[in-house]
């Protein structure tokens, strides 16, 4: 009887928190509404039309899609999410855009990708959505944004090539990553090893689990031959060894991948792998990473932080489990860096509905949609300053369960930057570089293989 | 007699013949004009419709002898240069290596399996009786699905194939993830997949040898292989290049099944022609380059095809 009074109690007390949790909630989100509705604009002015949203098959987008009744109802236009797998999402994608093709209005894109779409003229520019006030609510905020995110989607291009540090918007963020080391605090605890900081300390982890469990894959990062393999673990540490991708000699942009720094890096780096990696690296994209880690199969990982964060949500087999880390540094290194990737909204430039599509990227990208999903613990990196302020996410984002994923959050969030050069031709380039990195796990010699790399990025250059 | 009039009769006759029958010429040919424009018309859809393959076909020739490239304001005119620069590469020829290894191994090895699964089906004992519908399933079942079951099955960590393999005291096996081992795992994929079409067009070719070739056969003292060696297999042998010359154009061409399971890698080990010539164009965004591959391919896949059906004629001929 005491039990069952001691559980009604607590079934009580989660009762009136989740109440509690709601209403704010709620009551935010009306409050929000109250003042798009102050700022006149006419979220009716488009009603009956009907957009298709393409994008990848991705928590942020399980997101937006779950509010999306709501749009439905303030605007009377229909969305139609399309999602596809990762791969085939960003292969369509270009078939899509570069054929023209007025199927998609409103596309999930990155910084990287739209800088090889922005020059063929397949992505419209947004300035005139965004400074048109019939267009957009003043309460949008478009200075809510991370600055870092809003200037890596804003540039100009001039003779088919990009111009960062200024020109137009590209593109809305609507979630972003910061790329971590993130591990199973049980699997180490267990074996007695402390968080590695650099390749050579991993690669020494990693054969000391080895030996201790040999079913266990010490460490889990993407390794197909596309460049998302790159744009997670590989540059982030690179760059703390001083590769660039490119850099600028005698004023002219050169490939930084055949560096002496380059050739120290990649040396660590395949060491680190071979040792670590699952033998399936060369077929391991995120799906596999995340999947490693939720389950235990994998020890560690180093790939975007929110993939930590899901799995450690009250309910999943890791809850709990899994802790974070700023990603690993070179041995001689004072700072780690990472890689940001920002997952942004585009509008395809052949769309019929263009309205009705700014609408759409507006409302996804508002403060009330950003907060609601990140404490639906799905857009988990909000890129609005003020979801990172607000109680109820904060709150939320601190649980216990959650280990120390604000506070790494803020750590690494303070050096994360865009580690690549904003130019046409990144996919062409970065695309070489993971098919070089899966040659060197395969034995290749590490200089040779780079030299090669570099007279292959030059001769597309 | 009046012999005059008579010559006047007969060549009047004779004009009058000859304008009726040059007439009938000319409703002839006027009737054979009419019936040619139905033929035309009949035909035209075909035309139409050949033509515009034409059109598409010599629009991705001149791609190939262009820049394009995504994001490029201007696309000029380069001749072969795409070709040039890709021929002096050694990723270019790597390719046309693994192109050719998994054409030729793949036919090979399926029409090896695929013969003597027709003479299984051929021999009507009941467990032949049974697999013949069943061993068909892989052909109806979408390339892409075919990757994607075999990708999970092979993998090093989790897949089904690496535990069987245990049950029998067999270490890991790196499969697709190993450069030196991802070719042979996706020619395994590709001879389960089409290994049944061989079986099917061959047990066709069994079921029709006549009985009585066989009887007369045994009766000169030939048995059981001798009769399989120097009666069917002559018979079949068309039958077995006519699969092939399928076969082979499909293999050259493959895909699905590459692109699904290791994209080409690791590294370069499987990145046959084909699936360079769609990374170069819809991953790395340079369509003239990737069109210059698609045309290289498609010579191979013309070269492969002509020798083939050569050889077919050749031993048509000869079993004729």
């Amino acid at each position: 009887m005491t039990r069952t009074l001691a559980a009604l109690g607590g079934h009580s007390a989660h009762f009136v928190k989740t109440a509690l949790i709601c209403s704010t909630l709620l009551a935010g989100a009306a409050t929000s509404f109250d003042q798009a509705e102050a700022q006149e604009i006419n979220w009716r002015q488009f009603e009956g039309s009907s957009i298709v949203w393409a994008y990848d098959i991705h928590p942020y987008a399980d997101a937006v899609a779950a509010q999306l009744p709501e749009f439905e109802n303030l605007t009377g236009i229909k969305v139609t999410p399309e999602l596809y797998p990762d791969d085939a999402y960003w292969n369509k994608l270009t078939i899509q855009l570069s054929t023209k093709s007025a199927s998609w209005d409103v596309v999930g894109t990155g910084i990287q990708p739209a800088w090889d779409l922005a020059p063929g003229q397949l992505l419209e520019p947004l300035d005139r959505y965004l400074n048109n006030p019939k267009l957009t609510s003043a309460s949008y905020d478009y200075k809510d944004f991370f600055p870092a995110l809003r200037d890596a989607l804003t540039w100009q291009v001039n003779g088919g090539q990009i111009e960062a540090g200024g020109g137009q918007v590209w593109a809305i963020p609507h979630g972003f990553e910061n790329i971590q080391l993130f591990y199973r605090k049980d699997i180490l605890d267990k074996h007695g090893i402390k968080v590695p900081t650099t390749p050579p300390e991993m690669s020494a982890a990693c054969e000391k689990l080895k030996s201790a469990d040999p079913a266990i894959t010490p460490l889990g990062v993407r390794g197909v031959r596309f460049w998302s393999s790159i744009h997670t673990a590989a540059i982030s540490i690179a760059k703390s060894y001083g590769v660039h991708d490119f850099v600028v000699k005698d004023g002219k942009l050169e490939t930084g991948l055949d560096s002496p720094e380059s050739v120290a890096f990649h040396q660590d780096y395949v060491e680190m792998i071979k040792k670590c990696a699952a033998q399936s690296f060369a077929n391991d994209n995120w799906y596999q990473v995340v999947d490693g880690i939720n389950s235990g199969r994998t020890a560690m990982a180093i790939d975007s932080n929110m993939f930590g964060f899901w799995n450690d949500v009250a309910g999943k087999p890791a809850s709990g489990k899994i802790a974070f880390a700023p990603p690993l540094r070179a041995p001689n290194g004072k700072n780690f860096e990472s890689n940001i990737w920002i997952w942004s909204l585009a509008m395809n430039a052949a769309s019929q509905k263009k309205g009705a599509a700014w609408l759409f990227i507006q409302w996804a990208t508002s403060k009330q949609v950003e907060l609601k999903g990140a404490v639906a613990g799905k857009l988990v990196n909000s890129p609005r300053a003020s979801t990172w302020s607000d109680k109820v996410w904060l709150d939320y984002a601190t649980k216990p369960e959650f280990t120390n994923f604000v506070d790494t959050f803020k750590i690494v969030q303070d050096r994360a930057a865009l580690a690549f050069t904003p130019r046409a031709g990144f996919a062409e380039a970065m695309n070489a570089w993971a098919v070089a990195m899966q040659k060197m796990v395969n034995g290749a010699d590490v200089k040779a293989t780079l030299t090669d790399l570099a007279s292959e990025i030059r001769s597309s250059m | 007699m009046d012999l005059q009039g008579i010559d006047a009769i007969v060549t009047l006759q004779s004009s009058v013949d000859q304008l009726s029958s040059s007439k009938n010429e000319q409703v002839q040919k006027a009737e054979q004009n009419a019936l040619d424009w139905w033929s035309l018309a009949a035909i035209a859809p075909a035309i139409i419709i050949l033509l515009g393959f034409l059109f598409l076909f010599s629009y991705g020739v001149f791609q190939s002898l262009t820049d394009l490239k995504l994001g490029r304001p201007v696309v000029r005119f380069i001749g072969f240069t795409n070709y040039e620069v890709a021929i002096k590469t050694q990723d270019f020829w790597n390719s046309v290596r693994a192109t050719m290894a998994y054409a030729c191994s793949a036919v090979l090895a399926e029409a090896f399996f695929g013969l003597a699964l027709a003479k299984l089906f051929a021999s009507g004992v009941f467990l032949a009786r049974l697999m013949r519908p069943v061993i068909l399933l892989p052909l109806v079942l979408p390339p892409m699905s075919v990757a994607l079951m075999w990708t999970t099955m092979m993998d090093p960590q989790i897949g089904i194939l690496n535990y069987l393999l245990s049950l029998v005291g067999i270490g890991r096996f790196a499969w697709i993830s190993d450069a030196s081992t991802a070719m042979f795992s996706l020619l395994l994929i590709d001879i389960w997949t089409y290994t049944p079409f061989f079986a099917l067009i061959i047990f066709a070719g069994l079921q029709g040898i006549n009985d009585e070739v066989r009887e007369a056969a045994r009766v000169n003292g030939a048995r059981g292989w001798a009769t399989f060696l120097h009666i069917e297999l002559p018979l079949i042998a068309p039958y077995i290049l006519i699969a092939a010359v399928f076969r082979l154009i499909e293999s050259l061409n493959q895909f699905d099944i590459i692109f699904g399971t290791t994209q080409g890698g690791p590294g370069d080990s499987t990145s046959v022609l084909s699936v360079r010539a769609y990374i170069t164009a819809f991953q790395n965004l340079a369509f003239g380059r990737g069109a210059a591959l698609m045309v290289v391919n498609w010579m191979i896949v013309l070269l492969g095809t002509f020798a083939m059906v050569r050889l077919w004629r050749l031993v048509r001929q000869r079993v004729s």
